[in-house]
């Protein structure tokens, strides 16, 4: 699927592969860093930062990536909760069986007026991951479930009530539990009373939140089957976000992988699984234990943590604990000062660094020694070859240490296979 | 219909049989307490003091807030015919002061702590749903009024206004909300990040709505244990600020009376403050133990699981 974003911001659909609902454009979400008495600017973290994908009507996009990568945050700018800083959010308010046109600047949900607005608010729900938090404590299942109903002058009195009974035995509950408070019921029960509300509106898209990572593995089957039934019935369109690889390959129609706020890959759940281009991607599903696996041999994980997302890596951000990582991946100033931060001996005689840019700067220490083993620590296997490699300048004189580094390849999601994209400069190969 | 399926519910199962069986919950656990009920009964028997005042010492005239003077019996003490509790240096009848000031210490807690809920309640809820520099603007108020003693500043806006009872009601109110402010600031902040207001927003609901429905239920729990202690502490800083003389002279009034019989304490004359003394300590302590239960029964921790 190919789409562009002209300067306008218009979304223009080259391949009609299905019927787009919603349209997410460069949106990005950078939360304010606020430091000292006048609570100033100092930096933002960079929770989501240019990521763009489409769902169409009645498919299962499954969003996978550690926490801490973007993915609630991303959630929370689909279902607007959270406005977000830059970019768009399309919807298509057109209603089931409306021809399908291309998602414009009147679909954007910042722009739209009152009465679009509300459309787009009745048919994207959500569910949330703590179901005990998402239910208000004081009010009865019947006030929880049929408030959508009233909020939205659908039904009342009595009418109102059938309805919610409705909605309750289509989630495995029923008539018997309209007059019970949430504290009163077991977590899957709960988990099925928040699906409940979603459907209420009958919605054409549902943001899962992580639905089944509070509950036993039995619950959360239940729940999983109960909501692939309601997409059968109804043509729901699932955003469904997790961490649990499992979870996504029973669910997801399409998988898009997050790291640190930006995409590292997407494409078909299947190809995602069988043919992963994304070291990412592919450590992440070697991290899945497995039944079958060898329980002698242990589990592969990812080195380090993840970055801090106030100063994320440049060029892939993975490039840090990338297994297969290349010289031109984006190594850069912060690399060495990571690296340095690994040595106390060391950092603790760093003076100053004085960056002319990302990618060179001058590192001072207070004693010329100390410049000199850095120097020799760079030249030697203790730094990772490929940064070494990158290196294209290292110069030291006098306790400073010059250091420029080559400018690394541009990093953007390609093509892999049919409706398959990875942002990997050995994606493909 | 089986009576043995704990799980089927009464055919005649209501929103407003659940509601009320939950506060008849409620209030069993209230009751299980027996400090709680010792309050309770504190407070009943003083409101029904305050109640039925005129048949228990016939009112003064013109005025029956006024202490009635018997100059004929200065100084009498307990026991004395016509004068149970004695009387005070200006012939004024203890018995009629106690039963009286009830009514004017009834009258200090609900005026006090009502407005001042009121009061903290808006300003909390505004610093919290706003937040910016509106939020700063009124926390830093708050930051002054809670700078200085709570009793030194009463005493302070009191003396401003002039000696007079409703003058202390009023010093007491602008004083008092500062702390239910803050409770309610907290409380908004906390509860408007739970999940089920970000369900409320996307279903669509207004923020009103939401404020009304999801927000202010979850929030306001501590603010009625708070409100149910200060109901006992508002009459005892009510009885100082009398105690020092900034209430008229001569109201029937527990803390003036105090005040107006302990030159007599020297002098052996103990009953005139003793008294209208033990009916303020019984009054705080009443609904301190109240409030006490009031927060264990109405612990998140232990609530409705």
């Amino acid at each position: 699927m190919n789409v562009k974003v002209d300067t306008d911001g218009t979304v223009a659909h080259q391949d009609d592969a299905g019927d787009v609902l919603l349209s997410v454009r460069n949106l990005r979400k950078y939360f304010p860093i606020k430091d000292g008495v006048l609570q100033n600017v100092v930096g933002h973290v960079k929770a989501v930062d240019g990521v763009s994908f489409d769902i169409r009507r009645g498919e299962t996009v499954g969003l996978v990536g550690e926490s801490g990568c973007g993915k609630s945050t991303l959630s929370g700018c689909v279902s607007g909760l959270t406005d977000p800083t830059g970019g768009s959010v399309h919807f298509n308010t057109r209603g089931r069986g409306s021809a399908h046109g291309p998602l414009d600047e009147g679909d954007r949900i910042d722009r739209m007026d009152r009465a679009t607005f509300a459309k787009y608010r009745r048919n994207v729900q959500m569910v949330f991951q703590d179901n005990f938090a998402s239910l208000n404590p004081r009010q009865l299942v019947v006030d929880i479930v049929g408030r959508p109903l009233r909020v939205h002058g659908i039904a009342s009195g009595t009418a109102l009530q059938e309805k919610v009974v409705e909605l309750l035995e289509q989630v495995g509950l029923g008539r018997q539990h309209l007059y019970r408070y949430p504290h009163q019921f077991s977590g899957g029960q709960r988990q099925r009373i928040s699906i409940a509300r979603a459907l209420a509106l009958d919605p054409e898209l549902i943001v899962l939140d992580e639905p089944t990572s509070a509950l036993d593995v039995s619950v959360q089957a239940q729940i999983l089957n109960l909501l692939n039934d309601l997409q059968a019935e109804r043509h729901l369109a699932y955003l469904f976000i997790t961490h649990d690889l499992s979870v996504v390959r029973h669910m997801a129609d399409r998988t898009i992988t997050m790291y640190l706020g930006k995409v590292v890959e997407e494409g078909p759940t299947q190809d995602l699984f069988e043919t992963p281009e994304h070291p990412y991607t592919k450590v992440l599903l070697a991290a899945k234990p497995d039944l079958d696996d060898d329980p002698d041999v242990p589990i592969q994980t990812l080195a380090g943590s993840i970055p801090d997302p106030a100063r994320p890596p440049s060029g892939c951000r993975f490039h840090t604990r990338c297994p297969v990582a290349t010289s031109t991946c984006g190594w850069e100033i912060d690399d060495i000062v990571r690296e340095l931060e690994t040595r106390e001996d060391l950092f603790d005689k760093l003076v100053g660094v004085d960056r002319k840019s990302d990618l060179e700067a001058t590192l001072t220490f207070s004693d010329s020694a100390a410049a000199h083993a850095v120097w020799e620590a760079i030249r030697s296997d203790s730094v990772p070859e490929t940064m070494r490699d990158a290196i294209e300048t290292l110069d030291v004189r006098d306790g400073a240490l010059m250091v420029r580094f080559a400018k690394p390849s541009a990093i953007e999601l390609r093509e892999v296979g049919t409706g398959h994209r990875a942002a990997c400069i050995l994606a493909g190969e | 219909m089986s009576v043995t399926d704990p799980n089927a519910a009464p055919m005649r199962e209501t929103a407003f049989s659940v509601r009320t069986r939950r506060w008849r919950e409620l209030s069993a656990t209230i009751l299980s307490n027996p400090t709680t009920v010792i309050g309770l009964v504190i407070i009943v028997a003083l409101l029904a003091m305050a109640v039925f005042a005129p048949w228990l010492a016939s009112p003064n005239t013109p005025d029956p807030y006024q202490m009635p003077r018997d100059w004929g019996a200065v100084r009498m003490p307990p026991g004395t015919p016509g004068h149970v509790l004695g009387t005070t240096n200006q012939g004024g009848d203890v018995f009629y002061g106690v039963v009286w000031g009830s009514r004017t210490s009834l009258q200090l807690s609900i005026v006090v702590v009502s407005v001042t809920v009121c009061i903290g309640i808006a300003i909390g809820s505004i610093a919290g749903l706003v937040g910016g520099w509106v939020d700063e603007a009124l926390m830093r108020i708050v930051d002054v009024f809670l700078s200085i003693p709570e009793l030194i500043f009463a005493l302070a806006v009191a003396a401003i206004l002039g000696p007079s009872f409703s003058n202390i009601i009023l010093s007491l109110c602008i004083v008092f909300w500062v702390k239910y402010a803050r409770i309610m600031r907290a409380q908004i902040i906390l509860v408007r990040q739970a999940d089920y207001v970000k369900a409320a927003t996307v279903i669509g609901d207004s923020k009103f709505n939401i404020f009304r429905r999801d927000i202010l239920p979850n929030a306001v729990t501590p603010i009625a244990v708070q409100a149910t202690l200060d109901m006992g502490n508002i009459v005892l800083v009510g009885a100082t600020l009398s105690f020092i003389g900034l209430s008229e002279s001569g109201i029937a009034e527990w803390g003036v009376l105090v005040s107006e019989g302990q030159a007599g304490i020297a002098s052996g004359r103990w009953w005139a403050s003793t008294f209208p003394g033990l009916m303020i300590f019984l009054w705080a302590l009443a609904f301190n133990l109240v409030g006490d239960g009031l927060r264990d029964a109405l612990d998140p921790r232990t609530e409705g699981r």
